[in-house]
């Protein structure tokens, strides 16, 4: 029984952190039409900058966190500017620009390893809690807040895409660019938006797994197949898609290795990946908008 | 029930086809007889090309029956529809643009290497076949090198070869989409002409046309679709002259 | 000492070209985006050493790695053939991580991480080809006869008909083209040559482990023919000596070597995304990777 438990819970602290890169992640492809693959290294390089920040140069940890996602929500404007919309002008298909972010993607990896090598890093916070009890299964304070901020970010990203004029703009945008277009709004500018945001939440979850889990330069892959596999499985341009589907992945995984080797979690992650691409793409929220069509 | 008309090639029975809540065709039922010339017209969004798409197989039917030859066809792979001999052409051009006119052309007949298996011996043009090419491109009246590729032509050309390249196959069926869009009046002219030629050789053609006169001076019959259902079915000076055409034509 | 090394890259070229090559009979010729070519790769090496290892003569390793790679390649045909574009990319890069997945955790057949070491060079009539030279010679060969053969098939009805449906899919159905088998073959002509390239190099590096064929090698082989340009055999042939001959100036430009791996990666980063901005045609590409 507290196995199970265990498992739930690791399950949605999973699934929160999926859901934190997915709903950035899919907040781009809604309103930018492609997959911004290099969302991932947005977290590896902000994670990597963390550690730059408060491992090496001892600055007090909730300046380096503030900064931190300042910097992620830079980086990802950056990328949009140099890289995705020369190519925009272009008319470049989605299908390159998935290209160009993989390469970016594979970038930024390696210039993490040469810049910090490819060990392992940490940022200590103080000793090692030993966690709450709850109906047999174990969870830290850290793990809990992180829960919580997820939920809490989502939520707000939620009401800024409801409320605020320019969520409206980003989801009209998402809707149909010409028309948007025609009642004055700036799709470069808003697509600069969409990226400060996704990138921001980026950031912040980047601040979060280098807390919780460890630094290193490939977290953004194992990170990104998982929020890719999470807006898939719920939705690809819904974010609330992204989000069910990534709280569904945690789960799915955690319990999946109760089964399998846990080796194989990842292995889940694409498969469900590759099932939901074949049988679902549009997932479970998402509308079917000629998916794959051009 | 027309089987009754033993010269019909074509025939669709109560087909619909609804995307989300519009109905592009709606329980639209006409036939096309052998040897004829039949255009369909209709308003903007009555359903033409969407029926083309039906019949054809790109789109599946959500109710009735399409009849071609005597066989139901109904929602069979477009390869197997197209093999039992019906050609079309599209209302956007659809080219291989890297590839030439005569590749462009030796595509519309089932080569014998295009089996893989078989590729590494029958990978030779016949003469026979070298020469059908020379003399579609001919009566189509492109006059372009055989390695021009498809891209490299102008619009009017492109079209042209589109139109050849279906002449190509084997087709009891001549299916075309709005063939003189944006063509200029030199080559409108010739495809009149080239069309009545096809007739007078037995061969069976249906026409979706917006150029009233084109349409009106070549059909030997008539459908006439609005909103995705039949209208009426006709000669051209009968329904040149239906008050229920103009109306749908210039709206409710 | 120079030698060791020129013949090292020499055989390198060999083996990519094919990898190449066949990926660019499903990129550039067939119009399908697949970025899971790596894993066609793998398992040619995979089975090939597996089976030498266990005793099996070495052509049997050749073969059988080969039609492995080509039977995966149908395994991935058939459910992807509705997809396209990016959905596609994605699809096959997921198809590509699965079976990096099983390379890593089937262990009991795979040794997962530790990889397979000692894979034996070639051997048959009784001749084994142990020096670096015989080996280039030998992979020389097979990549000729590799490419020679796809070169006719791309040249021939059936690769115009692969063409085709890479142009225009709606069209070619329209002329009676089997679409949907035409493009799962193309898949796995494409899958089966990568086999053999994955057997080469198995039985020349003598060890393999799941990273050889990974996310990085995708990258690769996508700039090598994007580079060359897409749709032309040529292409690929001169993209691979080039994207292979260009990183090397890095190891004698005295950076540590835990420098010059990760610089070779960034290195052919920057080069897919200048080549994706300023040339996408590639130098000898007859189609661009948007058309696609």
């Amino acid at each position: 029984m507290s196995i199970i438990v265990q498992l739930l819970i690791n399950g949605i602290m999973a699934g929160s952190i999926y859901a934190l890169i997915a709903s950035g992640f899919s907040l781009i492809y809604s309103v930018a039409k492609f997959m911004h693959f290099a969302h991932g290294s947005v977290v590896t390089v902000s994670a990597f900058f963390l550690f730059l920040l408060v491992g090496i140069l001892k600055f007090p940890f909730a300046l380096g966190a503030i900064l931190t996602v300042v910097f992620g929500a830079l980086l990802g404007l950056l990328i949009n500017l140099v890289c995705y919309k020369p190519l925009r002008n272009r008319k470049a298909t989605n299908a390159v620009l998935l290209i160009a972010s993989l390469a970016l993607f594979i970038f930024f990896q390696s210039l993490m390893i040469a810049l910090f090598g490819a060990d392992i890093k940490t940022i200590r916070r103080g000793a090692i809690s030993t966690g709450i009890n709850i109906f047999g299964g174990i969870i830290t304070e850290l793990q809990i807040i992180i829960v919580i901020v997820s939920v809490v970010l989502l939520v707000l990203l939620w009401l800024f895409m409801k409320k605020t004029k320019i969520g409206k703009a980003m989801r009209a945008v998402a809707d149909n660019k010409e028309v948007a277009q025609t009642v004055g709004i700036n799709p470069e500018k808003i697509y600069n938006i969409t990226f400060i945001v996704g990138s921001a939440i980026a950031g912040i979850a980047a601040v979060l797994i280098a807390l919780e889990q460890n630094i290193e330069p490939n977290m953004g892959f194992s990170l990104i197949i998982k929020g890719f596999t999470g807006s898939i499985i719920g939705g690809i341009s819904s974010v609330p898609g992204a989000v069910l589907g990534s709280y569904l992945l945690g789960l799915v995984e955690n319990l999946g290795i109760w089964y399998l080797p846990s080796g194989y979690k990842d292995a889940i992650a694409f498969f469900l990946l590759f099932i939901f691409l074949l049988i679902r793409p549009q997932g479970i929220l998402g509308l079917k908008k000629g998916v794959g069509a051009k | 029930m027309s089987d009754k008309n033993t010269d019909t090639i074509l025939e669709l029975r109560h087909v619909s086809k609804h995307f989300g809540g519009v109905k592009a065709v709606d329980k639209c039922s006409f036939y096309v007889r052998k040897g004829l010339i039949t255009g369909l017209i209709g308003p903007n969004g009555a359903g033409k090309t969407t029926a083309f798409n039906v019949i054809t197989g790109l789109l599946k039917v959500d109710n009735g029956k399409i009849i071609f030859m005597g066989e139901e066809i109904t929602n069979k792979p477009t390869h197997a529809i197209a093999r039992k001999g019906l050609a079309r052409t599209f209302q956007h051009v659809r080219l291989f643009d890297n590839l030439s006119v005569e590749e462009n052309m030796l595509l519309a007949t089932q080569h014998p290497g295009e089996n893989f298996f078989k590729s590494f011996v029958h990978t030779r043009k016949s003469g026979a076949l070298k020469k059908k090419i020379k003399q579609v491109l001919e009566l189509v009246g492109l006059h372009k090198p055989l390695t021009t590729l498809a891209c490299d032509l102008s619009y009017g050309q492109k079209r042209l070869l589109e139109l050849a390249r279906a002449l190509m196959m084997d087709y009891h069926l001549l299916m075309l989409d709005e063939p003189t869009a944006g063509v200029n009046p030199y080559i409108r002219k010739r495809l009149k002409i080239l069309l009545r030629k096809l007739k007078r050789e037995g061969k069976t053609i249906l026409l979706i046309e917006h150029d009233m006169d084109f349409v009106m001076n070549l059909s030997d019959e008539v459908v006439v679709l609005d909103a995705g259902k039949k209208l009426m079915v006709d000669k051209p000076e009968k329904v040149r002259k239906d008050k229920r055409v103009l109306e749908a034509y210039l709206g409710k | 000492m120079i030698e060791a090394y020129l013949i090292h890259i020499l055989i390198l070229i060999c083996i990519y070209i094919v990898l190449a090559v066949s990926l660019d009979l499903a990129v550039g010729f067939t119009g399908m985006l697949n970025m899971g070519h790596v894993a066609f790769f793998g398992i040619g090496a995979y089975t090939s050493a597996l089976l030498v290892l266990a005793g099996v003569p070495f052509w049997i390793g050749l073969i059988a790695g080969a039609i492995l790679a080509g039977i995966a390649g149908f395994i991935l045909a058939l459910p992807t053939s509705k997809l396209r574009g990016d959905y596609l990319a994605l699809a096959t890069l997921g198809f590509a991580f699965i079976i990096e997945s099983f390379m890593k955790n089937w262990v009991s057949v795979t040794r997962g991480p530790l990889g397979l070491p000692g894979i034996p060079r070639p051997s048959f009539f009784g001749f084994t080809i142990s020096s670096q030279l015989g080996y280039l010679i030998f992979a020389f060969i097979v990549m000729l006869i590799c490419v020679l053969l796809i070169v006719k098939i791309e040249k021939s009805p059936f690769g115009r008909m692969l063409e085709a449906v890479r142009d225009d899919d709606v069209a070619a159905k329209t002329l009676g083209k089997n679409v949907r088998m035409t493009r799962s073959l193309g898949l796995i002509v494409s899958a089966f040559f990568a086999g053999i390239a994955g057997c080469l190099y198995a039985h020349y590096i003598s060890f393999i482990d799941p990273t050889t064929f990974s996310l990085l090698e995708v990258i690769l082989l996508f700039s090598i023919i994007i580079v060359g340009g897409l749709g032309s055999s040529k292409g690929a042939i001169v993209g691979t000596i080039i994207l292979l001959i260009l990183p090397e100036p890095l190891r004698f430009l005295g950076f540590p070597s835990s420098i010059v791996g990760p610089a070779r990666q960034m290195l052919y980063a920057l080069i897919l995304l200048l080549i994706i901005y300023f040339k996408p045609k590639g130098l000898f590409g007859r189609v661009q990777l948007g058309e696609t």
